[in-house]
C-alpha cells in the first residue's frame, strides 16, 4: 500500500463522517417540520387555518434545510471529487474556502469560527499544480493544530499570500489565547504537527509556527518539481 | 408529563418539543450542555432528552455530570452515528436508552415512557 494511502482514507473518512452527521441534523429537522405539518392536519382541516403561524414555520424551515442540505452535499461531491487525480491545478482559494465549508463543525465543537482572509487575491495568481487530496490534509491538518493549541471560542483565519515571494498560506489563531511560549509548545507538542510536517514535505513545501501572528504558515511551490 | 430535550440543532428541538407539546408532553429545550444542567437544577424534568455530539460541553460530559447530581432522572441519548455503538457505550455511562437520528416521534415517546416507569 502507497505510504499516504491510509492517512488518505482516515482524512476522507473523518470529512464525510462530519457531513454526514450534519446531513442527519438536516433530515432530522425536515422530519420534525414536516411531521408537525402532519400533526396539525390530523387535529382536523379547520385546524390548518388557527395553527396558520407554525404551519408557515415549519414550511420555512423544511426550506431552510433543504438549501442546507443542498449546500453538504454539493460541499461533500466536490470533497470527493478531489481524488480523482493524483496531481491537478488547484485554485488555492477554492481549495481554501472548500476547507473552511468542510472543517467548519470539527471547529464548531470547540467554539471556534473559521474564516478566509486571504489578500492579494485580485493580483497574485493562485493557481498550484499539486496533489488535490494532499493539499486538503495539509490544510485540514493545520487547521486541526491550531484548534489544539487555542481555547474554546475564538476565530482561525486561513488566507493566502505571495507578497515574500513564496505562495504561503497562513492559518492563523484569534481569541483568548494563552501565552506564546505556551501556544507553541502546544502546538509542536500535538500529534498531527508531525504529520503536517510530513504532508508539507510531500508537497516540497515546509511549514512553521508563525509565533508573532500565532498560527502556522504552510510554504507550498507553485508546481511540483519546481 | 414534563420532559427536557438537548441538541444544539435549535430548529431540531424546538420543534420536536412542539410536537410532543401537541400529544401533551410538556417539553422544555436547551440548545447547550450549560443550559441544559442549568435547567435540571432550577426546574427539574421527568427525563432527559440528550444529543451527544454538541459544541462546547458534549452529550457524554453533560450524561456523566446528570448521573453524578441526579442519577434519578433518566436520560435518552440521540446520537447522529449510523451505527449503536454510540448508544451503547452511553448505556454503560447510565444512559436509560439512546435513539439514532432522524428519530420516530411515537418511538421516543414509547422510550420516554418505560424509562420513566423503569425508573419509579
Amino acid at each position: 500500500m502507497h505510504k499516504w494511502e491510509n492517512k488518505e482514507v482516515a482524512f476522507f473518512g473523518k470529512i464525510t463522517a462530519g457531513i454526514t452527521h450534519e446531513m442527519k441534523n438536516v433530515l432530522a429537522i425536515i422530519k420534525e417540520s414536516s411531521g408537525l405539518m402532519e400533526d396539525i392536519m390530523s387535529i382536523s382541516p379547520e385546524a390548518v387555518i388557527s395553527y396558520q403561524e407554525k404551519f408557515q414555520n415549519s414550511l420555512a424551515k423544511i426550506k431552510n434545510q433543504i438549501k442546507r442540505g443542498v449546500e453538504l452535499t454539493d460541499r461533500l461531491n466536490k470533497f470527493a471529487h478531489s481524488s480523482d487525480e493524483a496531481v491537478s491545478k488547484i485554485d488555492l482559494h477554492e481549495a481554501i474556502e472548500q476547507l473552511i465549508a468542510i472543517s467548519q463543525r470539527f471547529a464548531g465543537l470547540k467554539n471556534v469560527v473559521l474564516k478566509s482572509a486571504s489578500s492579494n487575491q485580485s493580483v497574485q495568481p493562485t493557481i498550484l499544480v499539486t496533489h488535490p487530496v494532499q493539499l486538503q490534509m495539509a490544510l485540514f491538518a493545520a487547521v486541526e493544530c491550531c484548534l489544539h493549541a487555542m481555547p474554546d471560542g475564538g476565530v482561525i483565519h486561513i488566507g493566502f499570500d505571495k507578497s515574500k515571494a513564496k505562495n504561503a498560506v497562513h492559518v492563523f489563531c484569534e481569541g483568548d489565547l494563552p501565552g506564546k511560549s505556551e501556544f507553541v509548545d502546544n502546538l509542536s507538542a500535538f500529534e498531527k504537527w508531525p504529520v503536517l510536517q510530513k504532508i508539507a514535505a510531500f508537497l516540497e513545501g515546509s511549514v512553521e509556527i508563525d509565533e508573532s501572528a500565532d498560527g502556522i504558515v504552510l510554504f507550498l511551490p507553485e508546481q511540483l518539481g519546481s | 408529563m414534563k420532559i427536557l430535550l438537548v441538541d444544539d440543532e435549535e430548529e431540531f428541538v424546538t420543534t420536536l418539543a412542539e410536537r410532543l407539546e401537541l400529544r401533551g408532553i410538556q417539553a422544555m429545550a436547551a440548545t447547550d450542555g450549560e443550559a441544559a444542567l442549568g435547567l435540571i437544577e432550577t426546574d427539574p424534568p421527568q427525563i432527559v432528552i440528550l444529543d451527544v455530539m454538541m459544541p462546547g460541553l458534549g452529550g457524554i460530559e453533560v450524561l456523566k455530570r446528570i448521573k453524578a447530581q441526579t442519577p434519578q432522572i433518566p436520560v435518552i441519548l440521540l446520537t447522529g452515528r449510523g451505527s449503536t455503538q454510540e448508544g451503547m457505550e452511553g448505556m454503560k455511562l447510565g444512559a436509560a436508552d439512546y435513539l439514532m437520528k432522524p428519530i420516530n416521534i411515537e418511538e421516543l415517546i414509547k422510550k420516554i415512557q418505560v424509562s420513566i416507569k423503569s425508573q419509579g
